[in-house]
């Protein structure tokens, strides 16, 4: 058996059910706001080059709202990516050394692509024809790094490759050639392309009363894109959970009854979600489509214990006590909602009175 | 060693991160700064009623929010990543101790956006009173960022009690805390300045123009002194030795010194000229050149202060390379390649002499040094070292340099570097020294053991010629000459025969091979102790018993070091002290 290169983990401060807690209410909001990002844009590239007149109305809306979604989706994606390295660190800052080349090159892709958005926001009309190519330079950067976070997520799980680090020291190491990895990867992509088009329609909401329109066709985009590429992710779904070691698909079909439980919730919110978005019952589609994130999320934690339990479980992370800096935090992230939700009020005031006075 | 080494040997890591992190505190800081500026400008356009100012303010706004929302806050998230590839054992430590101060910090990064936002879409459709509270919002938001990494940061340089027992708050609230805070306050405001001067140089309307000009110049000077100060506060908080590095003993800050100077000296008189005097001189080129000095002085900054901790990366706690403080004694005794995680050569052998001393080379010394590249590069580094100056060479490489670590693990794994470094890279010959080598052929070894690791042999010609006891004289009181050296430490014997080899007396270097036991004492006991008053201390104490309490001196007072020259030295001093009472040899 070849030997297995996993570093010593750092004690842990309060027991790890804090973080893995905090992990999963953190990283849920990360995807969510990535899906909005990725599947907004992808939605607001295609009604662009539809052409139409509210095709492109509804593309120019997606554009505006496209900086401040982008802006969430880092924002979102520091708390959980913070929380995995306390839990995993002794994994997951291997995997990125060994894939450190392409891992670091997420930052230079993402500026551009954020600038992308940014010029595409402010300079709509003016781009003319050239508008869509940067937002399909944008889209495709973004889908890149999803790739790289992809393939880091999943080297991470998989110890048994890092001893391929003395063939690959200057950082060259991916995952992608794994059974498992494209429907993944596939998988969190088409989901985050279907949950994009109910972000589309929300934002064809926003002041429905005056574009009536507009709301109208930013709602049959978004549903009917929603309702198509979450039937063909159902698919690809199984392709996932077949491509997966035998004893981790078991785990989904009775293995555990926990992951079992969850599966089988999954299913019936994705059932659930398709036949709301069928029957154009927006919010119903939403809030199945949201628990249905929740729930991937679970899996997904569930998973990753499953791929490490050999060499590592949680419980062997070693706590030496120190608890009033979490009580601190708490204190903080209560007084930062206040102030986001002061900013919120005073912000729809501002919308309030500009409906008001037309 | 704990954790891989991404190995990109032309490059460096360190590179990569100061890259990384100069470009992200210029703008990190104006995130902070600008806040305030924004505020304050937005009042004086209120004061003054002057829609032309608010106009400038509101598109001031929106270039501080795609710098700071896009180039900032992604650039900062590549510093985590970048800190984490390079030294993933120290990001580790910092991240599983810090991991609250970061998940506060990240609220009130979360408070920033939202409110930065509002900021800038509200402009002009909110009222002028809440859109302020939203600025107010904002800077409080983005000054709490900068307070909690400020305590992370700090921690690095100046630990305090934290390195002994990882207390949080102790750590936190370490000893350049406040004086850190104070200082990047200042540093953030000024830096806010500068990007406000460089908005008004784009103002079409000459009298916003000048009018902001003006007002950012003033807020620049102001600042500037306050950060001038504040800075002195800081650098006196730190540790004697964090000081000697910044006060010229560290090679790498001496280096950027004059070029921060300059900058700073370029940025006071850019605002004293083109900001108050005549600021109709605020042209676009003028700005720009405002901007590169502040970002001068902010990268001479930054690149000090992470030169001040070296050689650890967590003062007194980690080293560079990753290697702990508290585990130096078990890993020189066990073996720096047993307990390294990612190396393939776990022994030393004559065979995989060179492999194994590029495993080391990577764990060790790559944190710093590249290979071939312009950061610090190994092979121009040891240009002049041989293997046998290499091997001695790294045995006291930390005492030789401060601000670099001790070398780690047995001496056959420091052949094993000094191989890979004088073999691998430089092509030379890998050779053990001679041990029976005739004095004539001990200079030249001797050169090369002490000398080499910094001078070439024709950097000394100058000494050619030079009577022999004058280059001794000089050998004793090297550190008279510079700092950075030791007096040479070889025996009497040695110390002929390297001055017999540096002044060209190889004829005469034969007859050094006496041990003269006179000599011995001049070098080693004299400072102290005169002759005329060994004879009552001595009494008559026998000759043996001479030379065994001269291995124990401590004992009979603590302040003595036990003699440290060779058996044979040791013998020949029993015989000159024993002598003494019969009047001498």
């Amino acid at each position: 058996m070849n030997p297995l290169f996993i570093p010593q983990p750092d004690t842990i401060p309060v027991s790890w059910g804090w973080f893995q807690f905090l992990l999963l209410l953190t990283f849920p909001l990360h995807m969510l706001a990535m899906n909005a990002m990725l599947g907004g844009l992808a939605i607001g590239l295609a009604q662009h080059m539809c052409g139409g007149t509210l095709q492109k109305q509804l593309a120019h809306r997606i554009a505006i709202a496209l900086p401040l979604v982008i802006a969430f989706v880092v924002n979102f994606g520091v708390a959980p990516l913070l929380f995995v390295q306390v839990l995993y660190g002794q994994f997951l800052y291997s995997s990125s050394v060994l894939m450190g080349t392409f891992w670091i090159l997420i930052v230079p892709m993402l500026i551009i692509a954020y600038y992308g958005a940014y010029l595409y926001d402010f300079r709509f009309t003016q781009l003319g024809s050239a508008g869509p190519w940067i937002a399909a330079l944008s889209f495709f950067l973004l889908a890149a790094i999803g790739f790289f976070f992809s393939n880091n997520m999943l080297l991470m799980a998989l110890p048994e490759q890092f001893g391929d680090y003395f063939s690959h020291k200057n950082g060259t190491l991916l995952s992608f050639g794994q059974p498992q990895f494209w429907p993944r990867y596939l998988h969190m992509l088409l989901g985050a392309l279907a949950i994009g088009g109910l972000f589309v329609a929300l934002l064809g909401r926003f002041r429905k009363d005056l574009h009536p329109d507009l709301a109208n066709h930013a709602e049959e985009v978004g549903l009917s894109s929603f309702l198509v590429l979450t039937f063909a992710n159902v698919l690809i779904g199984f392709w996932y959970l077949l491509s997966l070691p035998n004893e981790l698909m078991l785990l989904f079909m009775g293995g555990n009854v926990g992951a079992t439980i969850a599966f089988g919730v999954a299913l019936l919110l994705a059932a659930g979600a398709l036949f709301a978005a069928y029957k154009k019952r927006y919010w119903l589609t939403f809030y199945h489509a949201i628990a249905l994130v929740v729930v991937m999320t679970f899996m997904r934690s569930w998973l990753r214990s499953a791929y490490l339990k050999d060499v590592f479980t949680l419980d062997q992370l070693q706590v030496v006590p120190q608890y009033s800096p979490m009580i601190f935090f708490f204190i903080t992230l209560v007084a930062g909602l206040v102030c986001l939700g002061w900013l919120i009020k005073k912000t729809r005031d501002v919308f309030v009175l500009e409906g008001k006075q037309g | 060693m704990n954790y891989p080494v991404w190995y990109l040997p032309e490059t460096g890591g360190g590179f990569l991160i100061a890259l990384i992190s100069i470009l992200h505190v210029f703008v990190s800081h104006f995130a902070v700064g600008g806040g305030l500026y924004l505020i304050y400008a937005e009042k004086k356009g209120l004061k003054e009623n002057s829609q032309p100012i608010l106009d400038f303010t509101k598109k001031h706004a929106r270039f501080f929010l795609l710098v700071t929302m896009v180039f900032g806050s992604i650039s900062g998230v590549g510093i985590w990543f970048i800190i984490a590839l390079v030294n993933p054992a120290a990001t580790s430590l910092l991240i599983h101790n810090f991991v609250f101060a970061w998940a506060i910090e990240w609220v009130f990064f979360t408070v920033e956006i939202g409110a930065a936002f509002v900021y800038y879409y509200m402009f002009g459709r909110m009222d002028s009173r809440t859109h302020l509270q939203v600025g107010w919002l904002y800077f409080i938001a983005a000054w709490m960022s900068l307070l909690v990494i400020n305590g992370i940061i700090g921690v690095m340089l100046t630990p305090g009690s934290w390195a002994q027992d990882m207390d949080f708050w102790a750590g936190f609230f370490n000893p350049s805390f406040f004086p850190s805070l104070v200082f990047r306050t200042f540093i953030a405001l000024m830096i806010a300045a500068c990007y406000g001067f460089l908005s008004a140089s784009f103002t079409a309307d000459a009298g916003t123009r000048i009018s902001m000009t003006r007002f950012s110049a003033k807020w620049a000077l102001v600042t500037l002194v306050f950060t001038l100060i504040s800075g002195l506060w800081y650098l006196s908080v730190l540790p004697d030795q964090s000081q000697g590095l910044v006060m010229g003993k560290s090679p790498t800050i001496a280096a950027i010194q004059p070029l921060t100077a300059a900058g700073f000296v370029s940025f006071l008189l850019l605002m004293l000229v083109a900001g108050i005097v005549r600021p109709s001189l605020n042209l676009k080129p003028v700005a720009g050149l405002a901007m590169i000095s502040a970002l001068v002085v902010m990268g001479g900054f930054e690149w000090t202060r992470e030169a001040a901790r070296r050689p650890y990366v967590i003062n007194g706690v980690m080293y560079s390379n990753s290697i702990m403080k508290k585990d130096l004694a078990a890993l020189n005794d066990g073996g720096f390649l047993r307990s390294a995680l990612w190396v393939q050569n776990k022994e030393v052998s004559e065979e995989n002499l060179e492999l194994a001393g590029e495993e080391i080379f990577i764990n060790q010394c790559y944190a710093c040094h590249t290979v071939g590249g312009i950061n610090n590069d190994i092979i121009a580094a040891t240009r002049t070292m041989s293997y046998r100056a290499l091997v001695s060479y790294l045995k006291k490489i930390h005492e030789l340099r401060y601000f670099m670590p001790p070398f780690v693990g047995t001496e056959q794994e420091g052949r094993a570097l000094a191989a890979y470094i004088a073999g691998g890279l430089h092509g030379k010959e890998v050779q053990e020294p001679q041990q029976d080598a005739g004095s004539v052929a001990k200079g030249p070894a001797l050169f090369e053991e002490n000398c080499a690791s910094c001078h070439a042999l024709e950097d000394l010609s100058s000494l050619q010629g030079v009577a022999k006891e004058e280059i001794v004289a000089m050998l004793r009181t090297l550190n008279e000459i510079s700092e950075e050296m030791e007096p040479f430490g070889g025996s009497v014997e040695a110390h002929g025969q390297l001055a017999a080899f540096l002044g060209g007396h190889t004829d005469t270097a034969q007859q050094e091979t006496a041990i003269d036991g006179k000599a011995i004492f001049e070098t080693h006991c004299r400072l102290c102790h005169g002759v005329e008053e060994m004879a009552p201390m001595i009494g008559n104490i026998d000759r043996q018993e001479i030379f065994t309490l001269l291995g124990r001196l401590d004992q009979l007072e603590s302040s003595m070091p036990p003699f440290g020259g060779t058996a044979e030295e040791q013998e020949a001093l029993a015989d000159f002290l024993a002598s003494i009472n019969q009047g001498g040899k």
